[in-house]
């Protein structure tokens, strides 16, 4: 039985521990030597249980309310119970206790909107509620941490699906790529056979007849593109190419003296800065460089 | 603090004037101007409350000393669920109990009682009890869970009448009807209690599974704009979240007086906890006994049987 804190957090609503524990088959409270388990319940009731229903009919008048008392007094529904349902069965037997609720709160709905009388809360009605605000966020944040977790698994295991995706087609297009590679291979070869073959003729039968297959064969490197490097660019070609798209002015300014500045072509004399009679870019360091040299 | 709504700002509202041509005089009287139909309607309305019927009923909560914090907590919960009752300090349980319970109920001038008894730290047994005459139940309380578990999630106003619903096997027998009158009085909140607020936000579920008692409290949730009137199809969108506390009751006794009486009705079928430990207790304790007793067995056995010499017990002893 776990008494470890105030703020039991079940794992599931099991109510069954502390219930029947110890369920199994019934049996009488006699010493049998048969190891049959106890239960809560005797199999058979004992022979002496007192049933005095008259003196339980009398106690019951004593106790009643007047019969002509309002039903608004009572408040009471009596539902009809469907089917017998299994105590062990946790999910039913709450499911049979919401359906009686459900339905008992229907019928005196119902009954309450004949009589006219108000039975919902409005929603800008505050007052003291059963539980305190502090608890309702222990529950709320509970509840988020619940959906999180739920959320994390789930892409957990997409991810470990994705992998597994990917890898397969990775080692498809690799085999792909070796098959093509020999392909191109055995042709050059075949080719050269048949000039041979055919006797190094010029003719236009030995024709390299190959594909250059789609465009893009025999280039370094694979093929791979990298963006155009320029001669002032410190980044290698690896810089972020938004920053390259704010401002003009930062970005000239960015090239020539940002983070060592351009490459050692700072003052060189290029197509824009001979014709550039006065100085061409104003404002920052451009001038201030000539002011400091001095 | 605000100012308290009255209860009669939830009633009925007055039934419109009759628009006539003419709107009536008002009625002059001592204490005011008095429209003749409203005056119709409240005499009327003294006249029933007057025949009728005021609620009084008072509870008493307690419990007996060296009770553990599962059950405290589920007597504070039960507490702030009814508004009627009073809440008193512990007893002592040792003393002749029926006694001294009888005369606090009386000092206190409740009509009824809850009281908590939990033996051995274990076990939980609830008296619930109509005083001075009335008849007494003795319940052995299992499956507790209280309001502060976080996987109820509900809430309600504090003090708000709840529905009662009973299923239908509380009309079976003579004792079930009785409980039935005993859970309704108690667990009802009277009508114009002090404590009580108006709209009724949550619903108490009372079930008779396997001859045990089931309790369940729900909070309902309607989505809706006016207080009384719901939009159509919206109940059906009635959704209800449970708030707790559960608990399963399992009638034991019934008495005719006050914490003792005669003996009106006993559960055939009830156990005490005590004796299904002692059972289990017993089981186990026979296995050594049963293990000893079944090696002399296979000991006798032997000896009256002995095994014929076998042939190939020397075949390896030339080998070396």
């Amino acid at each position: 039985m776990s008494f470890e804190d105030d703020f039991v957090e079940d794992d599931e609503m099991n109510m069954i521990d502390e219930d029947v524990a110890s369920d199994s088959e019934a049996d009488s409270l006699s010493d049998s030597d048969s190891e049959n388990a106890i239960t809560e319940k005797l199999a058979e009731p004992t022979k002496t249980a007192v049933y005095n229903r008259d003196g339980l009919l009398d106690k019951l008048q004593d106790i009643s309310w007047p019969e002509d008392a309002d039903w608004t007094h009572k408040l009471t529904v009596e539902i009809e119970q469907g089917q017998a349902v299994d105590v062990n069965d946790d999910l039913a037997r709450e499911m049979a206790f919401y359906t009686q609720a459900l339905e008992g709160t229907r019928q005196a709905f119902e009954k309450l909107q004949e009589m006219g009388l108000p039975f919902l809360r409005p929603a800008d009605y505050y007052a003291e509620m059963v539980k305190s605000d502090t608890h309702m966020e222990k529950v709320k944040s509970k509840l988020l941490y619940e959906k999180k977790q739920m959320e994390e698994s789930e892409e957990r295991r997409k991810a470990r699906d994705n992998k597994k995706m990917a890898k397969e087609v990775q080692s498809q297009k690799m085999k792909e790529r070796a098959k093509q590679k020999k392909d191109e291979i055995e042709s050059v070869k075949k080719w050269r056979k048949q000039r041979q073959q055919s006797g190094f003729s010029e003719k236009g039968a030995g024709e390299l007849d190959l594909e250059f297959g789609n465009g893009k064969s025999f280039q370094r490197g694979g093929g791979k593109k990298r963006p155009g490097v320029s001669p002032g660019d410190r980044s290698g070609g690896k810089g972020k190419p938004t920053s390259r798209m704010n401002n003009k002015k930062r970005e000239f300014r960015d090239s020539k003296f940002g983070h060592g500045g351009r490459k050692g072509l700072s003052k060189q004399n290029t197509a824009e800065t001979t014709n550039d009679f006065k100085g061409g870019f104003r404002g920052g360091k451009a001038g201030g460089n000539k002011r400091q040299k001095r | 603090m605000g100012k308290k709504r009255k209860h009669s700002e939830t009633e009925a509202a007055a039934p419109a004037k009759k628009d006539d041509s003419a709107p009536e005089r008002p009625k002059r009287t001592l204490l005011g101007w008095k429209d003749k139909n409203e005056d119709a309607e409240e005499s009327k309305a003294k006249a029933a409350s007057a025949s009728g019927f005021r609620n009084k009923e008072k509870v008493l909560v307690t419990c007996s000393r060296r009770i553990s914090f599962r059950y405290r907590h589920l007597m504070l919960n039960m507490v702030s669920l009814l508004p009627h009752c009073k809440k008193d300090s512990k007893v002592e349980a040792k003393s002749s109990k029926g006694a001294t319970l009888n005369e606090l109920v009386e000092l206190k001038g409740s009509s009824s009682c809850l009281f908590f008894e939990c033996r051995k730290h274990k076990d939980l047994y609830m008296w619930m009890v109509k005083s001075p005459s009335g008849p007494s139940v003795k319940f052995l309380v299992n499956a507790v869970h209280t309001m502060e578990e976080l996987k109820l999630t509900g809430n309600h106003l504090k003090g708000s009448r709840p529905l009662l619903t009973f299923s239908s096997n509380f009309d079976k027998d003579v004792h079930w009807k009785l409980l039935k009158e005993m859970l309704t009085q108690v667990f009802g909140i009277p009508k114009e209690h002090r404590k009580s607020k108006p709209y009724h936000d949550h619903v108490f579920a009372f079930s008779i599974v396997d001859d045990h008692i089931w309790f369940r409290n729900y909070q309902i949730s309607v989505p809706h704009n006016e207080a009384d009137k719901v939009a159509r199809g919206g109940l059906d969108k009635m959704t209800l979240v449970e708030v707790g506390p559960r608990f399963c009751l399992n009638p034991i006794k019934i008495f005719g007086g006050s914490f003792g009486g005669p003996t009106l009705y006993e559960n055939p079928f009830y156990v005490s906890p005590n004796q299904i430990r002692a059972l289990e207790k017993r089981n186990k304790a026979g296995k050594f006994a049963k293990k000893v007793k079944a090696k002399t067995r296979r000991k006798m056995h032997e000896l009256s049987n002995p095994l014929e010499p076998d042939e190939f017990a020397d075949m390896w002893k030339d080998d070396e």
